[in-house]
């Protein structure tokens, strides 16, 4: 399979790579078509207040909302850096516009400020919950049925069935105003950022324990950790060396997405924490009907979440050479 | 695994860099939160609440709200003069009055800041306040046409595109400055003429919209410095040459970018500068050297926070890092307010809004699906009102024991003006008026029919379900309508936007609403009942309403004027009854009174951020 045109891994970084733009072309339309059926307009006011009609259509054909087809194709400019060519560069290569409801910002300006929030928060989070997850898993795994098994199996359930608003507001009160040791919420220095990640990593920090277990507890039954353990080898090396490298494998390809969703924010734990990131776009956008803001952050989304299962099958194959890449 | 380990600690590392140059800056003297962030900076462009509160920190307008008294002070403006027939306002402006980059205000900012608001290519949402200045209404049509007419044309070049563009803007510039009562008499002196009287005009006056802008910052020319000619005597710069302004080749129109209003840019003559504005996390204010009262000024520095979940807003004023709160729209703010009233707490103040909650009726002959409307007949609609116990809704429902209303204005919001009252609590009179209407009990089944024994239709009561408020408020509508009219209500539930959507196609039979008043004059309420307006969503229409409010405007003795008003009101309320009034709205703040001083309890929520001060040491002190 492999030599046929270059490295395989090659083969599939370039493969993916040209898929890519294809991808995000179909999801601008599908995204386009339905910001635009939401009812009502962007340019709309606190409880529904209108004013008068010149000012309406004033309004709306300032920002090109009269016209849907011709919105789309100039939008469509603007973020392919087609108009960046064609204007010989002048402006941002890539073009999300202004925000239709946030009108001193451009959607550029406001993925930039608020995505590294979001990524700084979601990899602190996706951090902390393989550190739990892994030593839940692996110490529920070695003495299953013991109390600590079940504690851990127990903390798993609270973390993955509670919702972050219910854990965001208990770790506040608890944490923040009654012992003010870190801030309530907003963002600017670590200890912001303590409260929030630890709300963030709860539920994959859960899922991620099970699948260490599971994983563990098959490994240990295997044939090659029970030679490992013939020949004398130190528990320690058993199982980290032996049973956690294989055990670990459905962790990683879990890992993708899991970090894609982390770093592109949660609406809860951002609205819980004040923490300015843009998670909370992919509700509030929608509910002002802020079109080029919906694009942008499900375009910066979905590159995301392909290039980060990219990175995952590119580590899948370096930790097992055995899988086939196509 | 130690070849990795250096791999695996680089991140946190990273981590840790990205956010120690986050620096979150030093606390200000005052700070508040809000659950949105600032929409615009840009005053011509503001038309939420929390806009205008931070834009009359930046701006000042001719004249200002003087939130205790309910009534004006000088702005930018020294004093002002009507002439008899109320048709013309003289503003003689204040001789100190300077921007934050020193220069003098002058009557020629207010000219073009005016002309920004009244200009099609702004866009400006408030603009239609101010269409009765003479003038103003043709300007902004023939603007119109023009900007029509160039779509529909075609050009041989690129650059004759541009060039008709660009001359048809300086046809709008040459129009506005010959035809629009707006006139500069002279560097201190700006005059107004309007159309037809315009009572209330003070309070357009000092409403935020109308504060002045400084062109050359607005507008990004090359290069101001202090020394030159004033920018009304310089040449304006060629288009080129400004940065945040263009005229679109496509469309025709006045392109403008508000990159101006940013930190570092923008020019204001208010009592605060923007000293930062970070999107969704906070703004900035630094009090304005150059303010004409820059040293009454207590609070140096002010910040405004967005916390856009409400419990995690108060958790923050619990916590200490927020001085005040508005809009409290916790669920537990009932329990808050009963532990205010007992003595437990001190911090919780509820303040009677510019506003009315209110159930509308859809007015048309017909209902969307085309079904004859029963809403249509006025005895219908008096009956429901007439069944709507509002006592129980604020007690037990609401539980926030709001003002009730009867009527549309609000009680006491308006000095010198009496809202009258409209129909109360009448079972009895209610069934009366159904009977009258021909629908009553003929079977003794507890429901209404009409003589020929069809039971009166179903009736869909549309509400948002953004708060649970609505809902709730539904629910006990419905049973006492139900219980008291013997008539089957069906709830329905809609995210806002739907709702909106409904109300605009008249696809409702009964929908809540609120309006909030915008300026101090009754018909910023009763408008709401004139034929064709706007925000008519009920499309009630009455003759008789329409002629009379037209009267009304014109009417010169203000006290008289008023009477009318209350007249028409109480016409509306009694015998019409496009909308049933349920309640006034309330505000919930929160901040500690012992601490903070200089809010104030004004309906329209005008705060004087200038006068607000904070003490670190809290007058006679708090346990613990």
């Amino acid at each position: 399979m492999s030599g046929r045109s270059g490295h395989p891994l090659l083969r599939l970084v370039g493969w993916r790579l040209l898929q890519l733009p294809l991808i995000l072309l179909v999801i601008y339309t599908i995204t386009f078509v339905l910001a635009w059926l939401i009812p009502g307009n962007p340019l709309e006011q606190p409880e529904g207040r209108r004013p008068p009609e010149e000012i309406v259509q004033a309004m709306e054909a300032r920002y090109d909302l009269d016209d849907p087809m011709g919105f789309y194709v100039d939008y469509l400019g603007g973020i392919t850096g087609y108009d960046w060519i064609a204007s010989g560069g002048q402006g941002s290569v890539i073009d999300f516009g202004p925000s239709l409801r946030h009108e001193n910002w451009t959607v550029n300006e406001i993925l930039s400020s608020q995505l590294p929030v979001s990524i700084v928060l979601g990899l602190s989070a996706i951090m902390l919950a393989c550190v739990i997850g892994l030593l839940a898993g692996i110490l529920g795994a070695l003495r299953p049925g013991s109390w600590i098994d079940v504690l851990t199996l127990l903390i798993a359930l609270v973390g993955i069935s509670l919702p972050a608003f219910v854990t965001g507001t208990f770790l506040l009160v608890v944490f923040a105003v009654s012992m003010g040791l870190f801030p309530v919420g907003g963002w600017g220095d670590a200890s912001h950022i303590v409260l929030p990640a630890v709300a963030l990593s709860l539920p994959f920090a859960a899922y991620i324990a099970r699948l260490v277990r599971t994983g563990m507890l098959e490994e240990l039954r295997s044939d090659h950790v029970r030679t490992a353990r013939a020949k004398g080898l130190p528990e320690r090396v058993v199982v980290f060396k032996h049973a956690l490298k294989n055990a670990f494998l459905p962790v990683l390809s879990y890992l993708g997405p899991a970090t894609a969703a982390a770093m592109t924010g949660s609406f809860v734990v951002e609205k819980v924490f004040a923490v300015p990131g843009i998670g909370t776009h992919f509700v509030d956008a929608v509910l002002g009907k802020d079109i080029t803001l919906i694009t942008g952050v499900v375009l910066v989304y979905s590159t995301l979440l392909v290039l980060l299962n990219l990175v995952v099958d590119v580590l899948y194959h370096w930790a097992d050479p055995r899988i086939q890449m196509g | 695994m130690s070849r990795q380990l250096p791999l695996i600690l680089l991140l946190p590392v990273l981590l840790l860099v990205v956010v120690w140059f986050d620096d979150p800056g030093p606390r200000s003297d005052f700070t508040w939160s809000t659950t949105s962030d600032v929409f615009t900076l840009d005053p011509q462009r503001m038309s939420y609440l929390e806009d205008m509160r931070v834009g009359s920190a930046l701006y000042e307008g001719l004249v200002r709200f003087d939130p205790q008294r309910n009534g004006f002070d000088p702005g930018a403006a020294r004093s002002w003069t009507t002439s008899d027939d109320g048709l013309t306002w003289t503003f003689h402006l204040r001789e100190d009055g300077r921007w934050s980059n020193g220069r003098p205000v002058t009557a020629h900012d207010f000219a073009w800041s005016w002309m920004r608001l009244l200009t099609p290519d702004t866009a400006a949402s408030y603009s239609g306040l101010f269409l009765p200045i003479d003038g103003a209404r043709k300007t902004w049509a023939a603007r119109n046409e023009d900007l029509e007419r160039f779509a529909a044309t075609e050009f041989e070049s690129r650059m004759q595109r541009t060039e008709e563009a660009r001359r048809l803007w300086r046809r709008h510039e040459e129009r506005f400055k010959s035809d629009v009562g707006i006139e500069v008499v002279d560097d201190s002196t700006f005059r107004v003429r309007l159309e037809h009287p315009v009572p209330w005009l003070l309070d357009l006056v000092a409403f935020t919209p109308a504060a002045p802008v400084y062109r050359p910052a607005v507008e990004g020319w090359p290069d101001d410095a202090g020394d030159g000619p004033p920018w009304f005597e310089a040449e304006v710069p060629d288009w080129n040459d400004r940065t945040f302004v263009r005229i679109d080749d496509d469309s025709g129109r006045l392109f403008q970018d508000h990159r101006w209003a940013r930190a570092g840019r923008l020019i204001g003559n208010g009592p605060y500068t923007l000293a930062a504005w970070r999107y969704k996390r906070d703004l900035r204010l630094e009090a304005s050297p150059t303010w004409r009262d820059a040293d009454s000024i207590a609070c140096r520095t002010i910040t405004k926070l967005t916390i856009e979940d409400p419990n995690t807003a108060v958790l923050a004023f619990e916590s200490g890092a927020v001085d005040w709160l508005n809009g409290i729209n916790v669920d537990y703010r009932v329990d808050m307010i009963r532990q205010q009233e007992s003595g437990d707490r001190n911090d919780i103040h509820v303040v009677p809004a510019f506003a009315t909650d209110f159930f509308s009726f859809n007015c048309r002959p017909a209902l969307a699906g085309g079904a004859d409307n029963p809403f249509a007949d006025a005895a219908i609609r008096r009956a429901f009102a007439l069944a709507v116990d509002r006592e129980t809704i604020v007690r037990h429902v609401t539980r926030l024991n709001e003002p009730v209303a009867t009527a549309l204005v609000p009680v006491g919001s308006i000095p010198g003006y009496e809202p009258p009252a409209g129909l109360g609590y009448d079972v009895e009179r209610a069934r009366d008026e159904l009977a009258s209407a021909g629908w009553s009990d003929r079977d003794g089944d507890g429901l209404v029919e009409d003589p020929a024994g069809d039971l009166f239709p179903v009736t869909t009561l549309l509400y948002t379900t953004n708060t649970p408020r609505f809902k709730r408020m539904a629910i006990a509508l419905r049973e006492q309508w139900e219980s008291a009219l013997g008539v089957r209500i069906e709830l329905v539930g809609k995210e806002s936007k739907f709702y909106r959507n409904d109300l605009r196609e008249g696809d409702f039979m009964i929908a809540r609403g609120t309006w909030y008043g915008d300026f101090g004059d009754p018909t910023t309420f009763l408008d709401l009942c004139r034929t064709g307006d706007g925000n008519n969503t009920r499309m009630f229409s009455d003759p008789g309403i329409d002629a009379d409010l037209d009267a009304a405007a014109l009417e010169r003795d203000p006290d008289r004027r008023f009477e009318l008003l209350e007249d028409i009101e109480r016409r509306l309320f009694t015998r019409h009854l496009p909308m049933i009034p349920i309640c006034q709205v309330v505000d919930v703040h929160m901040y500690d009174p012992t601490r903070v001083t200089g809010l104030s309890d004004h309906p329209r929520q005008v705060q004087r951020l200038w006068n607000v001060d904070v003490r670190d040491d809290p007058i006679g002190g708090s346990e613990p």
